[in-house]
């Protein structure tokens, strides 16, 4: 069991190496020189060459690779990113005050997804080959054909455009708001996106759950359990008990798949998102910031599959108490 | 580390509860949803490869050069009018078709490749490459496909070339995890161990024996992994970060975005139809994945037993103490398949009596299992109870089906099931599942009840807390026991009951049944195909073949002086029927494929004394010449019983017994 926990944190650890060593190369690949990657074009054109050298000795640039890697590495241990291009300030506070607009969206459709499509993924597998099974299936496989950021133009059309129900940007009005008024709020901007990336979340949910639960159902210890005489109800807790592992196992992998639908629906609504900066970096060619949001989406990503691996245990006694070597 | 996707089950693990003649021939006739899907997916996707083949003929202007006034409604000339620039929409969208097939399918192509190369390596060479593959794999798994491609397209520029390039690095992954888990499986594989202890070499082995194999696998990889390119890649464009030379669905979409069509109604032939046109590709590339997937795995094609709501038994009819256990009459089971039917069990009359235990005997595939699952109230699609009539205790069930078992399971009869070591739930530990099946009669006092009956079966107190794969076989193999016998039911189906275990523990296993059948006066049905065994516990020997009863009687009787053909061949190849289902030594052929019923006696084929009249009529059971056992053979007939009222036949039988 310790074996297995240090292997877990070991195998995570090198995924979290591999990110940051990543992280640091790909720019230093990319065509062009740093001051390109630094600085806008405009203003990377316009440099005289004497410029050129003193920018690239003040940020260390002209240093040896494995100098620059070292200062790179302090800098990720100090919580220091480079700064901004397009803001002008420190990476890591940009950051922070972003995160937690996608951590709401993604938060809360992790777990309506989550829910929703376990339940529908384990009815369908209890009714599997019915026409209601059919039917639920075509739906979802429907809803999951649509890619995400048109599914969120639809919403938006539908819902803000049509209907005027929900604004069409933004997680703040303007005015200033307290307490209950602000939870409001930001609860009804909420709507549109998590709703969003609900529905594009579903599907895969709801495929896993039909699947696992259509093989659990095939085991032995089914037929035992409704030969014993429980009603359908106790047999279907049953084999759904087992069907949790790999149910549990994609929403908490799902997470990067979120992420990155999120920066595609907090575009389409204009989110203050990680995603929305995301994007908004990539078209203002704000390469630290893109690196940096990079880095802490690996962080996050890496973390869930960690919490993950830990979690196991919890609902499979098999992990959790491993029969004794017997003598 | 877990991640992204869930191995789909394998074939290979699903309990045979049909016959295996059968599979195959479902496998080729599969039907129902995979089907329908297979043939929506082909539809839509023939669809989009003809528009982008086609597109130039459709309309006359280019997607890239202006040829109207900027945002024109549609009309006859554009009949989705134009975009702010003056481009033509219609032609955006057909040659967008173009760019979106070409990109999403080529990167996929690549993507297998290089999936099924690194899956070959590491599942076939093992060792350091294949640990050092598998971390990259894994490594690439982990990171969210998305934003890796957007980091991706960001740094290193826009283009085509770098957009397949990017979707295939991000993509290769997941077949080559779910390719090396086969791999794995095929290199264990008999023909395969065997060319590479004969020194085949391992590139030989691969062409020949895995790729092959592993093709139908790679198929739903590759059709997996295109519908994720479609989908990345429009995200990318819908970001503005595909090849901005060039048009595509997600471009169309983000040009849309950006000047804000959804706020006039543009957006019914600007938006609309390239998010639907892309709708429908991945739509179809679902359906023809998910068709794919059924086709190799006929297992997801099962349906469910309808749901059986428990109704309360009804009270006990005045006879029920004296009445048999069971007492079955003319039961047909069948397993209907698409365009054909197994009848696994064809008219089997049987009783066990309270306290009595009934050997059921014959080979694999001959319908124990089917009498079996129907007499328990499990017998699942595509099994079917077509004719018959069971008594249980004395209650008149009428036609044995699911439903009107139901309401006994577990009250009135019990089931040992096969390999009663997958019998228990690995989830829950084994005094709960016992404990739950006592709740039926004994209410709140049903742990106590399960905690004795544990006991009584040899399970030490200390244990009952423990999970399934904390104890032994033997052990499991009491807890089932337990399980069954809760409730004290007058009729105990037990499939194999030692199957699997060690000698020492199968005999201890077995002697607890008896001890139990005496303690409870229950009465045990004992399907097995270990006849030295059946026949020292069984009070009485049924021995079943092709879906009949060929010959009953006391057990000592039937196992000293077989009868029927079958029966002497069963006895005859004695020592080495251990073990699991083989072809009997000493008996040529296999018991016949079920599907096609022949006229006459159905052991003829393989019968060594068959005479011509045996192949015109089928023979009924009937009392044996001695009177001690029933037999169904035309060789073996009392003097004087007629069968079916064709008695001269019998007697032209009976005379052709002489050389």
């Amino acid at each position: 069991m310790k074996r297995h926990l240090l292997r877990t944190v070991g195998q995570y650890g090198a995924v979290l190496f591999a990110a940051i060593v990543l992280n640091f190369a790909l720019p230093r690949l990319a065509p062009g020189d740093a001051i390109d990657y630094i600085l806008p074009d405009e203003v990377a054109g316009a440099l005289t060459p004497a410029q050129r050298t003193e920018i690239l000795d003040r940020f260390g640039l002209d240093d040896s690779m494995p100098e620059q890697f070292g200062a790179y590495l302090g800098g990720i241990a100090r919580g220091d990113l480079l700064v901004s291009v397009r803001f002008g300030r420190p990476v890591t506070s940009l950051l922070l005050e972003r995160v937690g607009w996608t951590l709401l969206l993604v938060g809360g459709s992790l777990v309506l997804s989550t829910l929703l499509g376990a339940a529908l993924g384990f009815r369908s597998a209890w009714r599997r080959g019915t026409s209601a099974d059919t039917g639920a299936l075509g739906a979802i496989m429907f809803l999951d054909a649509l890619p995400p950021f048109f599914i969120g133009t639809l919403l938006l059309l539908v819902f803000s455009v049509g209907l005027g129900w929900f604004p069409s940007y933004g997680a703040l009005s303007g005015q200033e708001a307290e307490g209950l008024a602000l939870v409001g709020e930001v609860l009804r901007r909420a709507v549109l996106p998590v709703a969003t990336l609900t529905i594009a979340g579903l599907g895969p949910m709801y495929l896993v759950a039909r699947s696992a639960l259509v093989g659990e159902l095939q085991e032995d210890y089914v037929l035992m359990a409704e030969a014993k005489g429980l009603t359908d109800r106790e047999v279907r807790r049953h084999a759904a008990r087992n069907a949790l592992l790999p149910v549990s196992t994609v929403a908490l992998v799902g997470l990067g798949t979120l992420v990155g639908g999120a920066a595609v629906v907090e575009t389409v609504f204009s989110y203050p998102g990680l995603g929305r900066l995301i994007y908004e970096s990539v078209l203002a060619r704000d390469y630290p910031v893109l690196q940096g949001a990079f880095l802490l989406l690996i962080i996050t990503v890496v973390l869930a599959n960690l919490i993950n691996d830990l979690a196991y245990p919890l609902l499979d006694p098999r992990v959790r108490r491993p029969r004794p070597r017997r003598a | 580390m877990t991640l992204t996707d869930v191995e789909p089950p394998s074939p290979a693990d699903a309990p045979a509860l049909r016959p295996a003649a059968a599979t195959s021939r479902a496998r080729r006739e599969a039907k129902g949803a995979g089907r329908v899907m297979g043939v929506l997916g082909a539809l839509l996707l023939g669809g989009c490869v003809l528009v982008a083949v086609f597109a130039p003929v459709f309309t006359p202007y280019s997607p890239t050069e202006p040829a109207g006034t900027p945002f024109s409604r549609p009309s006859s000339d554009h009949p989705l009018g134009t975009n702010d620039v003056g481009q033509d929409l219609l032609a955006q969208l057909l040659f967008g078709t173009r760019l979106s097939l070409v990109i999403a399918l080529s990167a996929a192509a690549i993507a297998l490749v290089v999936g099924l190369w690194v899956a070959v390596v590491a599942g076939f060479y093992r060792g350091a490459t294949e640990t050092v593959l598998m971390r990259i794999v894994d490594l690439m798994l982990g990171f969210p496909f998305l934003m890796l491609v957007i980091v991706l397209a960001a740094f290193f520029g826009r283009g085509l070339g770098t957009t397949i390039g990017v979707l295939a690095t991000v993509l290769w992954a997941r077949p080559a995890r779910v390719l090396r888990s086969q791999v794995l499986k095929l290199r264990e594989v008999d023909h395969v161990l065997a060319a590479r202890a004969m020194g085949c070499p391992g590139r030989w082995a691969i062409s020949r024996h895995i790729l092959p194999r592993i093709t139908p696998l790679a198929a739903v990889q590759f059709v997996r992994i295109a519908n994720i390119a479609v989908m990345l890649e429009a995200s990318l464009s819908f970001l503005g970060l595909g090849d901005p030379s060039r048009i595509s669905w997600g471009t169309m979409l983000y040009f849309a975005n950006a000047r804000s069509a959804f706020l006039t109604d543009a957006w019914k032939w600007w938006i609309l139809p390239p998010g639907l046109a892309l709708t429908a590709v991945i739509l179809g590339l679902a359906f023809l994945g998910y068709a794919v997937e059924e086709w190799a795995d006929p297992r997801l094609r099962r349906t469910a037993p309808r749901p059986v709501r428990r109704r309360s038994m009804p009270p006990a009819p005045p006879e029920a103490a004296s009445a048999p256990a069971l007492r079955l009459e003319g039961l047909v089971v069948e397993y209907k398949l698409p365009g054909s039917s197994v009848r696994a069990v064809d008219g089997v009359d049987l009783t066990v009596p309270r306290g009595h235990i009934v050997g059921l005997v014959g080979e694999s595939g001959c319908g124990k299992t089917s009498i079996a699952l129907t007499v328990s109230g499990v017998l699942r699609p595509p099994g079917r109870v077509e004719e018959g009539r069971m008594w249980l205790a004395g209650h008149d069930l009428g036609r044995p089906a699911r439903p009107a078992v139901a309401p006994f399971r577990g009250r009135k009869v019990a089931l040992v099931p096969q390999a009663a070591m997958n019998a228990l739930n690995p989830a829950y530990p084994v005094l709960d599942q016992v404990a739950e099946a006592a709740r039926l009669t004994r209410g709140a006092a049903a742990t106590r009840r399960a905690h004795e009956l544990l006991e009584r079966v040899g399970i030490d107190r200390s244990r009952h807390d423990a999970f399934p794969h904390e104890l032994s076989g033997g052990m499991k193999q009491r807890a089932v026991i337990a399980m069954a016998l809760v409730n004290e039911p007058a009729l105990l189906v037990a499939d194999e009951p030692a199957s699997g275990l060690d000698v020492v523990t199968r005999a201890q296993v077995l002697k607890l049944l008896v001890e139990l059948r005496d303690e409870l006066d229950v009465g045990i049905l004992m399907v097995s195909h270990d006849l030295p065994t059946v026949s020292r516990m069984a009070d009485e020997l049924a021995v079943m073949y092709a879906g009949r009863i060929v010959e009953r009687g006391p057990a000592a009787t039937v196992s000293s002086a077989p009868q029927h053909p079958y029966t002497r061949a069963l006895f005859s190849a004695f020592p080495s029927l251990y073990g699991e289902c083989r072809p009997l030594a000493g008996l040529p052929g296999e018991v016949p494929d079920l599907t096609s019923t022949t006229a006459g006696c159905r052991f003829r084929p393989r019968c060594d004394e068959a005479v011509e009249h045996c192949a015109e009529e089928e023979p009924a059971l009937a009392p044996s010449p001695e009177g001690t056992t029933e037999v169904a053979c035309l060789l073996r007939r009392a003097p004087g019983a007629a069968s079916d009222g064709d008695g001269d036949r019998d007697a032209a039988a009976a005379r052709g017994l002489g050389p």
